[in-house]
């Protein structure tokens, strides 16, 4: 049977950004904080170290920082009335796992979302009227705005030394910076990162269009950095292994560079990793959580781990699941449209364009995970959306994260696929090419939701999530108007060959990868109806649960969702603390 | 590719010695012949005039864990006609893919390491993706074996006795052709299976068998290693890095 073990102050569930940030604050406060984490504690292993940090194979094609699909994966259908089956390979997106989660593996792209986005129900109705929003288009608003946010962003660039420049300071624009950001108390602590060939090509042609290119906000540090806490990083080397691996230069930010060393020495501190918490434990009341079970993942036994205040800071997907296996909160039904556990799962809306040039050397293998030039005229609601048909949009950037030889060969349309004319396709364009990318919002669809698999079980036993998800009409459509954009934009660009961008529309392919920006299911609101957590991202259900992360999301921006969960973490630090001191439902 | 002889590249390297019982007294030869390739290769490609060369990487051990004879002359002869030997490079078995793909097959991949086998199993889409009860191995030696018999009822030769033009017909087609169920999906089994092994096989770290040399990374101009670019993302900014003619990988390092 289970082991008990003697009661912690606060138990963190996920060893991730939010944990981090949460742990940064509550330690040295002198709060007891014990953080579980399912996956292994990467210090000191070949994954951030020369030269099996350089290992596309191993860390890339292979995923070896995600969480091996037999211990657990998910089940995927496209709609309610399907079957749903497992994804036996991960490959469409890249869990969270070990300690440093998913801002472990990540590129470092940092932003703001819009002031728009928190209250995107409310902004759309003032602006295109109540009817301009389908009936199935279940967007909401967060229950806060951007100025509860604002302070929690300047604090986490701060402490991840972000690369940029302003484009609003206190409602003043600010030349070469984006004209669309919301107000900022300060500039970015770093400058921008040095820009790839590719990224020239995109801004002169951007430029031709009256259009306002900026430096996209990039956790890769362009210079040596020492943040608040006194923690450092080193320079970004431009190495391209950022995503699906950890930085070896100590350049990229990430929990387990800058926020857990703050806080590992100290007595009140401990992050167990290989524990993985399999339920939380309702008291007899029903009003409060009292403990969780985990299991250590290298012996399979279970242990009762009690506690006073409990966050769940794990990966989205994880959230969602650990409440439906706790039974904690009501289900979302998509038929009803009842119950809120699950609901509004959103992903990313993503396309691209391949551009060839004989005549430059674009380099590929020398970037950065966030670096290059970024367009927001399209992203959001920065543009009228009058009479168009569809809500949302995204940013087109050209982004220069990587040339690593087996994935990011780009390729003429019409080359083929093998023989002799391949190889010199491959030894005259790789050099020579380059990508835009559009990177666009996804908003709810009553359809798209999370709940228990009734067939497939993990490597305990334990029934699997199943995500019910497809592409719908308003995401082909948004998709349709800023590829246009786009190609206009690379027409103009000087490249003798460019590829035809595709549109992102149904079927879901779980083939590809596409984003690791899922988001929902533990929706933030002020509405316990339609809502899992408060706009303090307290559980409506059990007072002494706190969720944090993009499961809080209910639906996603044009942007990447790092910086928000990152604001948001610092906030519910801030709440924590609060509540601590006088135990109480924060309003 | 407009060669009619038969290729035979598979069964040259049973002549050869490669995967044949007993290969140790020719494994040795072999071995020599494939360090000399990189040099070879140089010859045949456009670049600047400092070639950095490096010592030849010792041979791999050379014999197919995974492969069976007559897996072995398929996997070559199919590497080798997609990868031909031309003024760029040796041909892909020379380069190591059909090596790299053993070993993956015998290895933790080849196994199912971290694959979700569990049941049930349905077909589903094909935006499901991997939906098979089995491993990749043995999914790859299925389709080998498909391979083979719809090339005898096409062609009554073995995929390794066709001529090129007919295993470029076949390969052309089974890449493209719709699956006719109930039949193996050959066609999904190409491009999910076979086509991404042979793309890793070329461009994946040496230290994994293929892309001897770093050949594959010098025909593209991709540096490797160490990566530190600092100061070289301004003065190579729309130039030529000199690191792209003289590629260095892992054991470079090790």
């Amino acid at each position: 049977m289970a082991t008990q073990l003697p009661e912690k102050e606060i138990v963190v569930i996920g060893g991730g950004l939010t944990a981090g940030l949460v742990a940064r604050k509550l330690v040295p406060a002198g709060r007891e904080v014990l953080v579980l984490e399912r996956g292994p504690d990467w210090a000191g292993s070949a994954v951030g170290e020369l030269p099996h940090q350089r290992d596309e194979l191993r860390w890339s094609t292979y995923r070896g920082m995600t969480r091996r699909e037999n211990v657990e994966t998910y089940t995927l259908r496209h709609s309610p009335n399907e079957e749903a089956l497992p994804m036996r390979q991960l490959l469409s997106f890249l869990p969270g796992f070990g300690v440093g989660g998913a801002a472990q593996h990540w590129n470092g792209q940092t932003w703001r979302f819009s002031e728009s986005d928190y209250v995107l129900r409310k902004h759309i109705t003032e602006r295109y009227g109540a009817k301009s929003i389908p009936d199935w288009m279940t967007i909401q608003d967060w229950g806060i705005s951007y100025r509860d946010l604002q302070p929690y962003y300047e604090e986490f660039e701060a402490l991840f030394g972000i690369a940029g420049k302003a484009g609003n300071l206190k409602g003043v624009k600010q030349k070469g910076g984006n004209p669309f950001e919301p107000w900022r108390e300060r500039d970015y602590p770093l400058p921008p990162l040095e820009m790839s060939e590719a990224s020239h090509i995109f801004k002169s042609a951007a430029e031709q269009f009256g259009y306002q290119p900026f430096p996209m906000p990039a956790a890769n540090a362009s210079r040596p950095y020492r943040n608040p806490d006194g923690m450092q990083l080193g320079q970004c080397q431009y190495c391209g292994h950022c995503e699906r691996f950890t930085c070896e230069a100590n350049a990229k930010a990430t929990p387990s560079s800058l926020l857990f060393p703050l806080v590992r020495s100290r007595p009140n501190f401990e992050i167990r990793a290989g524990a993985e918490v399999i339920r939380l434990n309702i008291t007899p009341d029903g009003k409060r959580i009292a403990s969780v079970t985990y299991i250590d993942v290298a012996t399979g036994q279970e242990f009762v781990q009690p506690g006073s205040l409990f966050v769940l800071g794990s990966y989205v997907l994880s959230n969602v699941r650990l409440l439906l296996l706790s039974k904690i909160g009501k289900p979302y039904d998509p038929v009803t449209r009842t119950g809120v556990v699950g609901k509004n799962y959103c992903y990313q809306v993503t396309s691209g364009i391949n551009m060839f040039f004989p005549d430059k050397f674009i380099n590929p293998f020398m970037g950065a995970g966030a670096l290059g030039f970024v367009i927001d005229e399209f992203n959001n609601d920065n543009f009228d959306h009058a009479g168009i048909g569809f809500h949302g949009g995204g940013y087109i950037s050209a982004t220069q994260t990587n040339g690593r030889p087996i994935e990011a060969r780009r390729l003429p349309p019409g080359t083929p696929r093998w023989g002799s004319a391949w190889k010199k396709a491959n030894a005259d364009w790789y050099l020579r090419s380059m990508g835009l990318s559009l990177h666009g919002s996804s908003y709810a669809n009553a359809k798209n939701y999370m709940d228990l698999d009734p067939e497939y079980k993990d490597q305990w036993g334990r029934p699997l999530l199943r995500i019910t998800y497809d592409f719908d009409e308003n995401d082909a459509a948004m998709c349709r108007f800023v590829n246009g954009k786009m190609e206009e934009i690379a027409a103009s660009a000087g490249a003798k060959v460019i590829s035809k961008p595709s549109v992102r529309k149904s079927p879901y392919d779980s083939r590809q990868y596409q984003s690791t920006h899922n988001t929902g299911g533990t929706i933030m609101g002020s509405d316990p109806a339609s809502s899992v957590v408060s706009p303090h991202l307290q559980s409506w259900d059990a007072e002494n649960l706190f969720i944090s992360g993009a499961s809080v999301f209910p639906q996603n921006s044009g942007y990447n969702p790092t910086g928000p969960v990152g604001a948001l973490g610092l906030r519910l630090a801030d709440d924590l603390l609060s509540y601590l001191s006088n135990p109480r439902r924060l309003g | 590719m407009s060669s009619d002889a038969p290729q035979n590249v598979g069964r040259r390297s049973l002549i050869t010695g490669v995967g044949a019982f007993g290969a140790g007294v020719l494994a040795a030869p072999l071995g020599a012949v494939r360090a000399e390739q990189p040099q070879a290769a140089d010859s045949g490609i456009k670049r600047g005039e400092a070639v950095q060369v490096h010592p030849a990487p010792p041979a791999l051990a050379d014999g197919y864990q995974s492969l069976g004879l007559d897996e072995a002359a398929i996997v070559e002869a199919l590497v080798a006609h997609m990868w031909p030997a031309d003024d760029l490079s040796p041909d892909g078995v020379v380069l190591g893919i059909a090596t790299f793909i053993d070993r993956q097959l015998a290895g933790a991949y080849g196994q199912g390491d971290r694959l979700y086998l569990s049941g049930p199993f349905k077909q589903g889409k094909p935006e499901h993706g991997y939906q098979l009860a089995c491993t990749p191995e043995q999914y790859f030696k299925d389709g080998l074996r498909h391979l083979a018999d719809v090339s005898v009822q096409r062609y009554s030769s073995a995929p390794d006795r066709l001529t090129a033009d007919q295993l470029e017909d076949f390969l052309r087609d089974i890449s493209s052709a719709p699956p006719q169920a109930p039949a193996f999906n050959l066609n999904s089994w190409f491009n999910e299976l076979f086509y991404p092994l042979f793309v890793r096989g070329a461009f994946a770290d040496p230290i994994y068998g293929g892309n001897r040399g770093k050949q594959a990374w010098r025909m593209i101009g991709y540096p490797g290693l160490p990566a530190t670019y600092a100061t070289d993302m301004v003065t190579y900014r729309g130039r030529r890095h000199p690191a792209s003619d003289s590629p260095m990988s892992i054991q470079d390092f090790s």
